[in-house]
């Protein structure tokens, strides 16, 4: 198959505006909504555009309400944006939704899609005759994704006797039983044990390698990202606020420095030089941030054995959990805490 | 399977895999075999009681005719497809996102699913309730009416599936849909015939009544399963074709405007 050199996702100045009433608490205010609906207008994606290469592995990522889901839908077709444009393999999803599916799975993190009394094989075998897979294409298929996503005799077993981690495989087997071009995850480790998100996201990133499958995925859970992801577009109350390589993101936050000091006994900090901070103290122990470019970590030991008898230390680059927290809280790649 | 047109196969295959969940738990289709026989009883006991009072016929129905009727009518009601409740529920966990992103057609994704789920209720309601009804009363009052069964049954299901298909559409833009199911439901046992066949209301109610759409659906197949050639059968059938239509059309219509107006809950 010939893949497209266009973009496999292009967004411009998508915006999607909900009307919603407002329920006021308390007796009196579910009267006064009854009479007088207060209706107000809430802008889930405020204008955000953005490009993906066919085949790239991309991150959405934002606080809750940021707006993610919402671009998860319209680029599936199931939303129409208030305004902008998007096209998905060059298709518009809203108005092409059909067809669109075809080439595009799609993983709603805790929806099932799998029927909850059958085996998840039914369900395999039902989407491939709704994708019009003949049935030895699709049993071809079942054994290949039943390979990858480790499933063996879990499919023979009905969905409600697996485990959550067991499920979401299956789940995400299903999204690709018609070899999509295209992978839309919208939180597909949530409420996943640690062992069981390191599966999926092995299993994502290989499916993704081996079928040359590009990757849109969303996700609170900053492990998803580092596994999957090169680039990543952060957004927040529906506009983007950052938008870059996942790499450029660490490199521009691994310029600091976290260092934190245990004294032996009664410690007093001295007068902090430019570039350092102070982020907790209490008597024996001290937590500190220090910009690299601004101040050398030799300064900083220097401060901290002047101020007393150093038992412990530890310097640690700040997690891409914090990274994003910062930016959510800030804006700016700034340290906060 | 092999199916003859191509196209059909994916809703096939949603009738099958349906058809199979309803089956994994049957005692919901077994509980409303063991109610219809209920309901024969006391329709029997209730009525029996009426016509000592009344004579032999009452607006040309005998006790024979009224409880074939009301057990053709708790057919039609027992087995009736609840697309209402499904499209609601699945607007309320979101996972009406992954019915709307395949490419099959949704709304006869539904009603493929539904004929699926219905078919064990429509044979096992339509056995128990046929076998109660034939111990009370004796055989069916004709063959052609039971012949007829064959057409009616399932275009009662057609109704009740655009109605209930309708109001679960209504699921896109109000939260909650249960007021409108119930109201639907208790038009469908007062006007629609299903508590007291519409032959006993007075002439202008009757004929009113006829000519809406929840008469199509309940009065029709059950008063054409005792009388079907009787006066005004065709006028019946007439309105009822009617309904298909005109409902099927405002379904359609409800659906396109649904999708401009859905919110996926969640996330």
């Amino acid at each position: 198959m010939s893949r497209p050199v266009t973009p496999t996702i292009k967004v411009r100045d998508l915006r999607k505006v909900f009307t919603v009433t407002r329920r006021e608490p308390g007796l009196r205010g579910a009267l006064r909504s009854l009479v007088a609906p207060a209706r107000v207008e809430v802008a889930a994606l405020a204008g955000i555009s953005f490009d993906m290469e066919p085949t790239e592995r991309l991150a959405l990522i934002g606080p809750n309400g940021a707006g993610k889901s919402t671009a998860i839908k319209i680029l599936t077709g199931i939303l129409q944006p208030t305004s902008g444009n998007c096209e998905v393999l060059g298709l518009v999803p809203w108005k092409q939704r059909e067809q669109l599916a075809r080439h595009v799975g799609t993983v709603f993190g805790q929806r099932p899609q799998l029927w909850y009394h059958l085996p998840a094989v039914d369900t395999l075998r039902l989407l491939a005759a709704v994708y019009d897979i003949d049935g030895r294409t699709a049993e071809r298929r079942i054994r290949e994704l039943a390979d990858v996503f480790d499933l063996g005799s879990l499919l023979e077993v009905p969905v409600r006797k697996l485990s959550l981690g067991q499920r979401m495989r299956c789940e995400v087997a299903a999204s690709l039983i018609h070899r999509p071009r295209l992978l839309l995850l919208d939180e597909p480790s949530i409420g996943l044990d640690p062992v069981a998100k390191h599966h999926i996201r092995e299993m994502v990133l290989r499916m993704s390698e081996q079928d040359h499958v590009g990757v849109l995925v969303t996700s609170h859970d900053a492990g998803d990202i580092e596994a999957l992801c090169r680039r990543v577009i952060i957004v927040e109350h529906g506009l983007v606020v950052y938008h870059d390589e996942l790499q450029t993101l660490r490199s521009a936050y691994l310029s600091s420095k976290r260092v934190r000091a245990h004294f032996a006994g009664p410690a007093t900090l001295g007068g902090l030089p430019p570039g350092v901070r102070l982020l907790r103290q209490d008597g024996i122990s001290a937590l500190l941030h220090v910009d690299t470019r601004r101040a050398t970590i030799d300064g900083v030991l220097g401060l901290l054995s002047r101020a007393g008898e150093l038992a412990d230390l530890v310097i640690s680059e700040p997690s891409l959990e914090e990274v994003i927290r910062a930016v959510f809280s800030g804006g700016r790649l700034e340290a906060t805490s | 399977m092999a199916v003859p047109w191509a196209p059909a196969r994916k809703y096939v295959a949603v009738s099958r895999i349906q058809l199979r969940a309803s089956l994994v738990y049957p005692l919901d289709a077994a509980g409303r075999a063991i109610s219809i026989v209920l309901f024969v009883v006391v329709f029997l006991n209730l009525w029996r009681a009426t016509y000592q009072g009344a004579g032999r016929s009452v607006a040309g129905l005998g006790l024979r005719d009224v409880v074939w009727y009301l057990a053709v009518a708790e057919v039609v009601m027992l087995s009736q497809p609840r697309t209402a409740a499904l499209l609601a529920q699945s607007v309320k966990d979101g996972s009406i996102a992954y019915q709307l992103a395949r490419p099959y057609r949704f709304l006869l994704f539904h009603l493929a699913a539904r004929l699926g789920d219905t078919l064990p209720l429509v044979m096992l309601t339509l056995a128990a309730g046929g076998a109660a009804a034939w111990l009370a009363v004796g055989a069916p009052p004709t063959w052609w009416g039971v012949a007829l069964l064959a057409v009616e049954l399932p275009m009662a299901w057609l109704l009740n599936f655009l109605m209930s298909t309708a109001i679960g559409l209504l699921a896109f833009s109000v939260e909650d849909t249960t007021a409108f199911e119930w109201i639907y439901n208790k038009l469908m046992l007062v006007v629609g015939g299903v508590l007291i066949p519409l032959d006993f209301f007075p002439g202008w109610l009757r004929g009113a009544a006829t000519l809406l759409p929840f008469a199509s659906a309940t009065y029709t197949p059950a008063h054409l399963f005792v009388r079907p050639g009787g006066q005004g059968a065709l006028e019946l059938l007439a309105v009822q074709a009617a309904w298909i239509v005109v409902l099927g059309s405002a379904l359609w219509a409800l659906y396109r405007r649904g999708m401009r107006r859905l919110v996926v809950n969640g996330g």
